[in-house]
């Protein structure tokens, strides 16, 4: 079941008969909303980038990967590998959406593990890809990419910001990526 | 769950992409109206057995036929039963104002409840009478502002129409 930040109060609430009490956590959600609404948009629109990178970045660490029999050899499989990379990160930004972990529970996690060990698809490559994305999605929802790290790709959304701006969004969408590294070790 | 978030998130999901601007604006949209919601959410909660309690003996008062031998409400097992399914309408109230759509309403109270009360022989017109004073009990700025009763009451409206 695909929940957000008020429908798990509701179910847990329901759980017991009781009604919803804890009013002011989500009055608190409703106060950043816009907030939160610039954190999804900030990943959305750096998606692709963030997602070749992590893959870039998981192959440069690891040249195996894109010799013959590495899980990224040949474009095919590495092909697929970008999809899932894009994949795991569209989960996440549909979890930060809706505040709650379920859909990307649901939707993505549930049974991964096994599906890769199936597949033969290395989990320490992905979690390191998994890791990457982290970071990335750190310094695009506060709007502080390096210069270091990006390079010529250097791209900020301008949002006016202040030094901490949503430091507690940075930590809740780093627990949905830790979220998804848990899943896959 | 059945609200706008997830709606967004499930007909992004469908289509295998990323929050678009106009799933954002929605979701904008939706945020903007909760305050009301959550005001007339957290009302609700903290007077709810208040509420139930006035509802139900209106409705007992206009059908006291209920309290004949036999009938709904003429046991203390089937009084506390009438009470305690007036609450329950309230509660999921309000969990659709915390959710801000019928999600929960629809899900846990009107799917499956005519079958319900036609297997048990139960009237709903006593339960529309309950939720129908409740409706014209809430007062503002007494109780809530004008914008939370609208929001409360409609939902009201919505459980009384699926009853009647």
């Amino acid at each position: 079941m695909v929940l957000d930040a008020f429908s798990r109060a509701v179910v847990a609430a329901d759980a017991s008969t009781s009604v919803v009490t804890d009013i002011a956590a989500l009055k608190s959600f409703v106060a950043e909303g816009n907030k939160r609404l610039d954190a999804v948009n900030a990943i959305a629109s750096n998606a692709s980038c963030m997602v070749s990178d992590a893959v870039a970045g998981m192959i440069c660490e690891n040249q195996g990967l894109i010799q013959a029999g590495g899980n990224c050899y040949p474009n095919r499989r590495m092909a697929a590998c970008l999809r899932d990379a894009e994949i795991v990160l569209r989960y996440v930004t549909y979890a930060l959406l809706a505040g709650d972990a379920s859909v990307l529970d649901d939707r993505c996690l549930n049974g991964l593990k096994e599906t890769y060990a199936a597949l033969g698809v290395p989990t320490t490559s992905t979690v390191r890809a998994v890791q990457i994305m982290k970071a990335q999605a750190a310094a695009h929802i506060q709007d502080t990419p390096s210069e270091a790290r990006a390079g010529a790709k250097l791209r900020k959304m301008g949002t006016p910001v202040v030094q901490d701006r949503c430091a507690s969004l940075v930590a809740e969408a780093g627990s949905y990526f830790d979220r998804v590294i848990s899943a896959l070790s | 769950m059945k609200s706008v978030v997830t709606t967004v998130i499930a007909a992004a999901d469908a289509a295998g992409r990323f929050p678009s601007s106009s799933d954002l604006e929605s979701v904008q949209g939706s945020i903007q109206r909760a305050a009301a919601r959550l005001e007339a959410a957290e009302k609700l909660a903290s007077n709810l057995d208040n509420v139930a309690k006035e509802a139900y003996d209106a409705c007992i008062k206009k059908y006291s036929y209920l309290n004949n031998a036999g009938e709904a409400n003429s046991s203390d097992t089937f009084k506390s039963k009438c009470a305690r399914d007036i609450k329950h309408y309230l509660r999921l109230i309000q969990y659709s104002l915390v959710v801000g759509g019928t999600g929960p309403l629809d899900e846990w109270g009107i799917a499956g409840q005519r079958e319900v009360y036609r297997a048990l022989g139960l009237p709903t017109a006593p339960y529309v009478e309950a939720l129908g004073f409740a409706r014209n009990r809430g007062c503002a700025p007494r109780d809530m502002s004008a914008q939370a009763l609208v929001e409360y009451n409609s939902l009201l409206d919505y459980a009384i129409n699926s009853l009647s």
